[in-house]
């Protein structure tokens, strides 16, 4: 049971950080795929940096956590992600950004899981 | 060249004379411009519908009656155009304000609510000395300076959201928090023996009367709430149809499009599609038939009911001398509605009712306390014989009737087969009354111009058509979107009933879009669908985001509108407490 649960901990884990590569190799691709343009200049810069490492972070938090069985690995992706849903559901009242609701379930289910696995998971360790 | 010119001339002169002898026999015509509310285009008996009409039949046998009129696919932007004979996607109701995506409402045309930048033909008509008057559905915004008493109406009783109950003040889907009801602009409380369609013609009675002693022309708007859902029709109404569709919704189908050809509204040859979203009739229990035939028996009913009241209109008016000296204007805002479901009896449904204050039981369908929707079979019959419904740029979402009437008018019981729009009624309206349209301002504040065409021409049997063969119609809505040119039409019904690809028919020949000539007539499929770019980009349509889905979004519009300060708030305190908490458990671990 517990190292279904680690693989099920890795996989986002690995998902994450191949979005976090995709920003640095195809990055058109990696912006089509969130639903925005590829932006030129300065704005590019920062769209291929920022992206990059923010989900290049998220995910090896995420692996570190199966692997370490750290509960700070699990948790602080966890509050990464539920506080990305709860800024999306922010853009959508505040600034009339789309309500992206498979995006805020799937951060939503994996926060969750992350946080079930902490307690299960580190609590063994 | 010169021909053409004489010809022109005369007809110049022709309307002139008719212009004279028109305000030889009055001063100016009063005129009643009533909108029924989602009516299909076999709905009432002169278009061959088994619905008992009379007020309206006579109205067809006493003037022209158009079989290839056109208007939006869907409430507001019908109202928006019809009001103002300017296109929906610039005077700002490219679509009802409860569907459009956040990131498409930042754009100025595109908020859902009557712009500042367009007249409506009730302000014109003011202006040049006529009593304007307006009860019934507005949904063309409701802050103070949007509603109908700030936009031309001198006397107003309006309803401003998409729809509301027909028997209480009371709202009809979850995402208003009420009824939202005005009288002359400010918030009103119903009467306690309401029901809407009586309610409305009473009112425009008392508005009529309570003037008339001062002998100026009205122009008298009447926007029903029938038949949208909820449909709801007084018992005794019902009660004449029960029976009539226990065969179902098929067989009424075919019945309406045997009248339709009969009638000659459509050719004899013309064929019909079934919708993929009817279902076998053959599969339902005596049971289930039983239900389905009532919720059709009461919609016939309210659509009976709303004819009564517009008997009721035209009976007062002859009883105070002023029926010779009004022209009747009768259409719909869009083609029949099939929201609601075959599957209405499912407890998740029946909840969902009960949650907002409803229940759908067989004995009281239709009477205060019952929501009911005809559900998109039986939506399907309604636009018989035609393809697709409300909302859908098919023409039975956009091809609706249109009765222009009144002793006045030269011609009797005639019938016209010509291309009509929606943006057409506004200038037939001041053609009617003499009244110049707006130029580039009006009130020292620019204005976009009016671009649709009068249709009295036509009325008076001068000319056979107002657009000619090469002239070009665009429309758009929520990614529906259709291009007529003389017989054809460019068209593409986005999904989820629709396939969202292009598609050329001859709606002259073929008006149930049968046949598909896009592979038949490339040159001249490709060809409007240069016209309709070109119409886009002059019009300022935008494409719609990806993934659009409209019932999708007005859930999230709505739960914006009624909860969003909730939600912010939970938000905020989540965002303060949990780092707060994570803060407490490393502090004490210490």
């Amino acid at each position: 049971m517990n190292t279904l649960l680690r693989i099920l901990v890795v996989v986002p884990g690995i998902f994450f950080t191949c979005i976090g590569l995709l920003w640095l190799i195809a990055p058109a691709n990696a912006a089509a795929a969130l639903g925005m343009p590829l932006l030129d200049g300065v704005g590019r810069s920062t769209q291929v940096a920022d992206m990059a490492v923010f989900f290049l972070a998220l995910g090896m938090m995420t692996v570190l956590a199966a692997i370490s069985l750290k509960s700070r690995w699990f948790q602080l992706p966890a509050l990464i992600l539920l506080g990305a849903a709860a800024f999306r559901v922010l853009a959508w009242l505040v600034h009339d950004a789309a309500l992206a609701v498979e995006p805020i379930a799937l951060e939503v289910v994996v926060a969750c899981l992350l946080l079930f696995a902490s307690a299960r998971l580190a609590e063994k360790e | 060249m010169r021909n053409v010119r004489s010809l022109r001339l005369l007809l110049l002169a022709a309307t002139g004379l008719w212009h004279s002898l028109l305000l030889a026999q009055a001063d100016s015509p009063n005129i009643v411009l009533i909108l029924a509310d989602d009516l299909g285009f076999s709905d009432i008996a002169p278009y061959g519908s088994e619905i008992q009409t009379p007020a309206l039949s006579a109205l067809a046998e006493n003037g022209v009656s158009f079989t290839n009129y056109h208007t939006a696919a869907s409430c507001a932007p019908t109202r928006g155009m019809m009001l103002t004979g300017v296109d929906s996607h610039r005077n700002g109701v490219p679509n009802i304000p409860e569907t459009i995506p956040p990131e498409l409402a930042q754009h100025e045309n595109y908020r859902g609510t009557l712009s500042h930048g367009v007249v409506t033909v009730a302000s014109l008509l003011q202006d040049a000395g006529y009593h304007t008057y307006m009860a019934g559905k507005w949904h063309l915004g409701q802050t103070p300076d949007l509603l109908p008493s700030r936009r031309g109406f001198e006397r107003t009783v309006t309803m401003a959201d998409t729809g509301a109950d027909n028997w209480e003040q009371k709202p009809y889907i979850p995402i208003y928090e009420r009824a939202n009801w005005y009288a002359d602009g400010e918030r009103t409380t119903l009467p306690e023996d309401f029901y809407s369609s009586r309610f409305l013609v009473d009112n425009i009675i008392e508005f009529i009367d309570s003037k008339r002693a001062d002998r100026k022309p009205f122009f008298a708007y009447l926007p029903f709430q029938a038949v949208h859902i909820p449909v709801q029709a007084p018992q005794e109404f019902t009660d004449k149809y029960m029976g009539v569709y226990d065969a179902g919704w098929t067989a009424l189908r075919e019945q309406r499009q045997s009248r339709a050809r009969e009638l000659g509204l459509v050719p004899a040859t013309a064929d019909m599609v079934t919708m993929s979203t009817t279902n076998d009739w053959d599969t339902y229990s005596d049971e289930e038939r039983r239900y389905h035939a009532k919720r059709m028996a009461v919609y016939a009913g309210m659509v009976d009911a709303m004819d009564h009241h517009v008997g009721r209109l035209v009976e007062y008016l002859k009883s105070i001398g002023q029926y010779d000296n009004t022209i009747f204007i009768f259409t719909s805002d869009n083609g029949s509605e099939a929201s609601g479901g075959d599957d209405v009896r499912s407890p998740l449904m029946r909840l969902s009712l009960a949650m907002n204050g409803y229940t759908n039981d067989y004995d009281t369908l239709g009477l205060k306390g019952s929501f009911n929707a005809i559900g998109p079979s039986f939506a399907s019959a309604a636009a018989g014989p035609l393809a697709y419904y409300k909302f859908y740029a098919g023409e039975g979402g956009m091809r609706v009737p249109l009765i222009i009437a009144g002793e006045g008018l030269p011609v009797k019981g005639e019938w016209t087969s010509a291309f009509a729009w929606v943006m057409d009624i506004a200038p037939t309206i001041l053609e009617l009354s003499g009244v110049q349209p707006p130029g580039r301002y009006f009130g020292g504040h620019p204005v976009e111009p009016m671009t649709g065409r009068s249709l009295l021409p036509l009325a008076v049997g001068e000319v056979d058509r107002v657009y000619a063969e090469t002239e070009s119609v665009g429309y758009e809505l929520a990614g529906n979107a259709a291009l007529f040119q003389g017989d054809y039409k460019l068209v593409r019904n986005y999904l989820p009933v629709g396939d969202n690809r292009w598609h050329l028919y001859n709606i002259a020949t073929d008006p149930g879009e049968t046949a598909d000539l896009s592979e038949s007539m490339p040159g001249r499929f490709e060809l409007m669908q240069t016209l309709y770019a070109d119409y886009a980009a002059d019009n300022g349509v935008l494409p719609l985001p990806a993934g659009y889905d409209a019932t999708f979004q007005g859930v999230a519009n709505g739960i914006r509108e009624r909860f969003g300060l909730h939600i912010l708030v939970a938000l905020l305190a989540l965002l303060i407490l949990v780092p707060l908490y994570f803060a407490y458990r490393v502090s004490s671990r210490r």
